[in-house]
């Protein structure tokens, strides 16, 4: 099946002026997203997930500005739209949902208000159509009794009822493409799970795309068809979903493989990836992971990698895959 | 708002400032009645006599007035000067009774119009930023530089005598407050999720500033600006003490209080002889601007703590 290619990041650079320098935020990030597949952007806290998916749906304000690259949607590029036809893509074709339900509500309107506010924004309904269509999403999202939650102000709803409500607010006027910023990193466990199956039932029904920013690997796991690893700003790794896990080939992603709990190894203490995540305004020299990386040698401090496609569909930012698939033959590298 | 409303009513407070409020309008809406208009002109206070000195309370109006009114084709609807007649002859209880209507117009149109200037200027150069932004604080400061009582005295003597032009000028120095008050809550209230969350559905920027933050962040200014009601009115009422205001014999109570000006004191020998010319305008303006004080204080006091997630 010849999959159709719905968004292509292409070396996309968004930078930060700030008045110490300038943040490489997101510094040449790659990536492919297609029809009805979801891609997990991983990375810890400040590696530029966020900002990637701010700088697609054009939502940077300054100092963040997006310096080059391509993000081609549909066949177009966005950051060569105007800012009017920008604002009729979000929330039409593509549209977002954010980390914490409790923010990310407006606190003094009801949720049929908010879920409306898009309907008549894009979809030109008047009230009564609008307020029955939020009714019919609230109901598909799985929220009880929606008739009478749809009148409720969002301090009513419990978190996972909130992200369930933003996640009708999203899927309100049948985006393309959904990015998810962290949906479930709120939310306790259960809850997290839920919501998980909630997307995936709702991607498929409406055969939506999904671009699913976590650090955690259980969700990716859990959603992810194919992976994009992110570290400083850079894609490390970007592979299919059991690849990253079965067959991961970049230091950085056997750190974060070895530092989650595991039920079926014992262990006595998790893998910590040693060091800090590099402060961005001095960003180490050649590979930015050197300084953290066992494997780091002179050319790693010297010279930045390239993304190399190591086998199809497989592509890793590292001078020494060939030592790394060596220490997995030996058995010192565990993936999953 | 219910709670509000509640708040407002239960507060002893504010209460004293809700029912002098309410006096007030009484007053203004039934300026008619209680002091009918003997000229056509009714914020024109009539005058009783021909006198250059005060007269006490209950004075009754000279002959030839009478006959003038007469002459002219009026009815003498009343003859008494309840509190009195300043200097001129002008009857205080008709200046100070129509004055509360001069005192709402004035009082009620420049804040309003301040408000919105400020909130307007105030939540644009927060929400753009920028060099916007800077420009239209570095405004917004030049304004503020002035001091407001001369500035706006300024500004009346350029444009003229008059209600109006005392209006525009305290229009024209008085919006910075605001626009400070709404740029600092927007500049916080814009980082918050969801107005990136409004903005990825899709909605103007127009619209996110009208419909999700200014009803977030607009309840400080509303309690600043019911504080401002009572000032607005004491800085006209300044304006016309010092002549640049209500031309002569407007109804308005800083005309009444300037009328008093030379008798203060009273004649030698009789101190405070007077009064009453100081006195009835004095306290007209002493109650108005407290009851919009009460009620603004209490305001502050409800809605303070952040109403955030009990609205």
């Amino acid at each position: 099946m010849a999959k159709e290619k719905l968004l292509e990041v292409k070396d996309l650079k968004t930078y930060f002026f700030t008045e110490d320098g300038v943040v490489k935020a997101v510094d040449g990030v790659d990536f492919e997203v297609y029809k009805g597949e979801t891609l997990g952007l991983v990375g810890e806290s400040g590696c530029g997930k966020s900002v990637t998916a701010f700088s697609i749906m054009r939502l940077l304000d300054y100092p963040g500005k997006t310096v080059g690259g391509k993000v081609i949607f549909k066949g177009e590029d966005l950051l060569k739209k105007s800012e009017e036809e920008m604002r009729k893509i979000r929330g039409k074709e593509i549209a977002m949902i954010f980390q914490e339900p409790m923010t990310a509500l407006n606190p003094v309107f009801t949720i049929g208000y908010q879920i409306s506010e898009a309907l008549k924004i894009h979809l030109h309904m008047n009230d009564k159509e609008a307020m029955e269509k939020s009714v019919e999403l609230l109901k598909k999202v799985g929220i009880p009794i929606p008739e009478q939650r749809v009148h409720e102000y969002p301090h009513q709803l419990s978190g996972g009822m909130r992200q369930r409500a933003m996640i009708a607010m999203a899927m309100s006027c049948n985006p393309t493409l959904l990015i998810a910023d962290e949906p479930t990193t709120a939310l306790d466990v259960t809850i997290q799970a839920q919501i998980l199956e909630l997307m995936k039932s709702l991607l498929q029904e409406f055969n939506a795309s999904l671009i699913m920013i976590t650090h955690d690997l259980g969700v990716i796991a859990e959603i992810a068809d194919r992976v994009a690893v992110m570290y400083a700003g850079k894609v490390v790794e970007y592979t299919d979903i059991r690849t990253i896990f079965h067959n991961p080939l970049h230091p950085y992603t056997f750190g974060l493989l070895t530092s989650i709990p595991r039920l079926d190894v014992e262990l006595r203490r998790l893998n910590a990836i040693p060091g800090f995540v590099p402060d961005p305004l001095h960003f180490p020299k050649g590979c930015k992971f050197n300084p953290r990386c066992r494997f780091a040698t002179d050319r790693c401090r010297e010279e930045e990698p390239p993304l190399v496609k190591v086998e199809e569909g497989h592509l890793v930012r590292c001078w020494h895959v060939d030592r790394v698939k060596e220490e997995v033959k030996k058995g010192l590298l565990v993936g999953v | 708002m219910k709670r509000i409303l509640k708040k407002l009513f239960s507060n002893v407070s504010s209460l004293v400032g809700i029912i002098l409020l309410l006096f007030f309008v009484a007053i203004a809406i039934f300026a008619p009645i209680i002091a009918p208009p003997l000229s056509d002109d009714p914020y024109q206070v009539p005058r009783m006599s021909w006198d250059e000195d005060p007269q006490p309370p209950g004075f009754p109006m000279s002959d030839n007035m009478k006959e003038i009114y007469q002459y002219m084709g009026k009815k003498v609807k009343w003859t008494k000067a309840i509190f009195g007649t300043a200097q001129g002859g002008y009857d205080i209880f008709y200046g100070v009774i129509w004055g509360t209507r001069t005192a709402f117009k004035v009082g009620i149109i420049t804040v309003v119009a301040a408000m919105l200037i400020g909130v307007f200027i105030g939540s644009v150069s927060a929400y753009f930023g920028g060099w916007l932004d800077e420009t239209l604080m570095r405004i917004t400061d030049i304004f503020l530089s002035f001091p407001f009582l001369v500035a706006a005295m300024v500004l009346t003597t350029i444009l003229g005598r008059g209600l109006d032009k005392v209006m525009i000028a305290l229009i024209t120095f008085g919006w910075m407050g605001y626009a400070r008050v709404i740029r600092g809550s927007i500049l916080s209230a814009k980082e918050e999720t969801y107005v990136m969350a409004a903005k990825a559905l899709g909605v103007r920027d127009g619209r996110v500033i009208w419909r999700h933050l200014l009803p977030n962040t607009i309840f400080p200014v509303l309690v600043q600006a019911s504080m401002n009601i009572g000032s607005m009115v004491v800085t006209a009422a300044a304006l016309s003490f010092l002549g640049v205001g209500a031309p002569l014999g407007y109804a308005d109570w800083g005309q009444m209080v300037s009328f008093a000006r030379n008798w203060i004191i009273g004649k030698p020998g009789h101190a405070g002889q007077y009064w009453y010319t100081v006195f009835y305008p004095g306290l007209f303006i002493v109650l108005f601007v407290l009851a919009w004080n009460l009620i603004g204080d209490t305001l502050r006091d409800i809605l303070d703590p952040r109403l955030r997630g009990e609205l």
